[in-house]
């Protein structure tokens, strides 16, 4: 096995694996999202137009879920190098056969892959939904783009963040303060087309939108005007935030 | 090497031999964790070359890391694996083949005394058992060269020896240590050779007995004699290498010869006795010991910076 993937398992077991009630937990958010809100807003809003299409709203809502899910498991890559510098495991590694690229990248795609497997659970759970639903391998691919770059992109975030910032509490504390306005001020739980100008000009700076628009792309075939612009912006985003993570990441003392 | 405008380490210089266990001594603060982390190339030094193993800290870590094992002063696990699945995963992490591993984490429980807790997780131990799981991990794989910062803190003494006795097999078995300790009698029990360190510079650098010899000051060889003799004092201070001597003032025809070579001169003694005819009852020499020399030496040293 190569160092990456001897770091990557060790994420998995020691750090992902050992929440595995937590991932549980999370997953309690999701189900209140699409079935209890979900239902209760479409007996008000029982369809809408989004791009090409009139959805339900409760199909409308199961993707905005499921990219929040990964923008949360995401957070998990800063509290990660957060444990790990506690516990004095970050110095104890970066003295083995390893390099801090492997060590944050590692962080990167476990994150991505708790991130797939919530994703994976809340559909699982949204199943008696998405009967009659058929995904084109196109679909698949914007299924599969908007996770991982999704997971990118926040993953790199929450990693530079825990750099920054000198106690838990904080770090913490500073993930509520950005992620609230990040879920609202999206297209996670509204399509975008009817909303006021500001926030229209504002969710469309937000990578959220874009993972959702992407997400629904693939799964509902909906697609919103904008949408190959927002992938390009999406990857340009994923990758600069990960070059900025890689960054800040040089400053972390042992 | 600085941190902002304190000058943590300070010029040192020194080399250690393959296949020794080489202590660096100090008080807290002295410098020795900063040198520790230059050395396995967490820290940049600030200026000057360090190599390990003949590849250069800084350009080389890469090639370094690889070779080497550290136990880091700071307690260090994984919180929610057992004491088996830490060995385990580091163990992985180190690339150990499975059938070793199981090999290896059998041996190390009971080395370290740790069967008992083996399904306990780290949180749960006391801080010995922890400090006992972090020294037993390092040894999951091999390396060439050992960095142990403290390794014994926090182990009561039949721990500190099991340690000890294991950094020692490991020595026979070719592997290069490097020990830093502010315990005395640890380094004593394990290092060839030693340097002491204080405030960043190193104050000596030698085998624990030749820096005894050269900053410990006076032996004292205690002697006592079936008859009295006076003419045993005339001779003996007339010895080369002896400083004086001092008769017991209890009349038991004891005394005491002080001498900075006790070895080089105890031959000499024997000589004056037996040429004139008196018989050695007891013979006892007190050598100065390394707690003295080191707290003379830092002292002194401490006091000259602050003068």
């Amino acid at each position: 096995m190569n160092s990456f993937l001897r770091l990557l398992y060790r994420d998995l077991k020691a750090s992902l694996w050992s929440t595995k009630s937590m991932i549980a937990v999370q997953l309690v958010t999701p189900l209140f999202y699409i079935f209890v809100a979900g239902f209760g807003y479409a007996s008000v809003i029982p369809t809408m137009s989004v791009g090409n299409r009139e959805v339900s709203y409760v199909l409308f809502l199961a993707p905005g879920v499921v990219v929040m899910q990964i923008m949360f498991a995401a957070s998990m890559a800063g509290a990660m190098l957060w444990l790990d510098k506690r516990l004095a495991m970050f110095a104890q590694i970066v003295v083995g056969p390893f390099s801090r690229w492997q060590y944050i990248l590692s962080k990167l795609v476990s994150i991505m892959l708790q991130g797939m497997l919530n994703a994976f659970l809340v559909f699982l759970i949204a199943s008696p939904l998405l009967v009659g639903l058929s995904v084109s391998i196109e679909g698949v691919l914007y299924i599969a783009a908007s996770l991982v770059l999704g997971s990118l992109f926040f993953g790199s975030l929450t990693l530079a963040i825990s750099v920054f910032i000198k106690s838990n509490e904080a770090f913490n504390a500073t993930l509520n303060v950005l992620f609230t306005p990040l879920m609202f001020l999206s297209s996670v739980y509204y399509p975008l087309e009817k909303a006021p100008i500001i926030i229209q000009a504002i969710s469309l700076a937000n990578p959220l939108t874009y993972a959702a628009d992407m997400l629904r792309a693939g799964l509902l075939q909906v697609y919103v005007p904008l949408l190959p612009i927002e992938i390009a912006a999406l990857i340009a985003e994923s990758l600069f935030a990960f070059a900025i993570a890689t960054a800040a990441f040089r400053r972390v003392k042992p | 090497m600085r941190y902002g405008s304190v000058v943590a380490v300070d010029h040192v210089s020194f080399s250690v031999r393959k296949g020794e266990v080489f202590g660096f001594l100090g008080p807290n603060g002295a410098g020795k964790t900063t040198t520790i982390k230059m050395l396995t190339t967490l820290l940049r030094p600030t200026s000057g070359k360090a190599t390990v193993l003949g590849l250069d800290v800084v350009s080389e870590g890469g090639k370094i890391r690889p070779r080497i094992g550290v136990v880091q002063q700071d307690p260090s696990y994984e919180h929610a694996l057992s004491v088996e699945g830490n060995l385990d995963l580091y163990g992985v992490l180190w690339n150990v083949p499975k059938v070793e591993r199981k090999k290896r984490i059998e041996l190390l429980l009971d080395k370290f005394g740790l069967k008992e807790a083996r399904k306990t997780a780290p949180p749960e131990l006391s801080i010995g058992q922890r400090r006992r799981l972090q020294v037993a991990r390092e040894f999951m794989h091999d390396c060439e060269v050992m960095f142990l910062d403290e390794p014994t803190t926090g182990l009561d003494p039949q721990a500190r020896r099991v340690t000890l006795d294991f950094v020692r097999e490991k020595v026979r078995n070719g592997v290069t240590v490097f020990f830093t300790t502010h315990i005395m009698e640890e380094a004593e029990y394990i290092c060839d050779r030693i340097a002491i360190i204080n405030h960043g510079q190193i104050l000596a650098l030698d085998t624990i007995k030749n820096i005894k010899q050269k900053f410990g000051g006076v032996s004292v060889i205690h002697l006592r004699f079936a008859e009295d003799n006076s003419d045993v004092d005339r001779k003996l201070q007339g010895l080369l290498g002896v400083q004086k001597i001092v008769r017991s003032q209890q009349k038991d025809e004891s005394l005491r010869v002080f001498a900075e070579d006790a070895n080089a001169v105890l031959p000499r003694i024997i000589d004056v006795a037996t040429t004139l005819g008196v018989h050695i009852t007891e013979l006892r020499i007190e050598e100065p010991s390394l707690d003295d020399v080191f707290i003379q030496m830092v002292n002194s040293k401490g006091r000259n910076r602050n003068e």
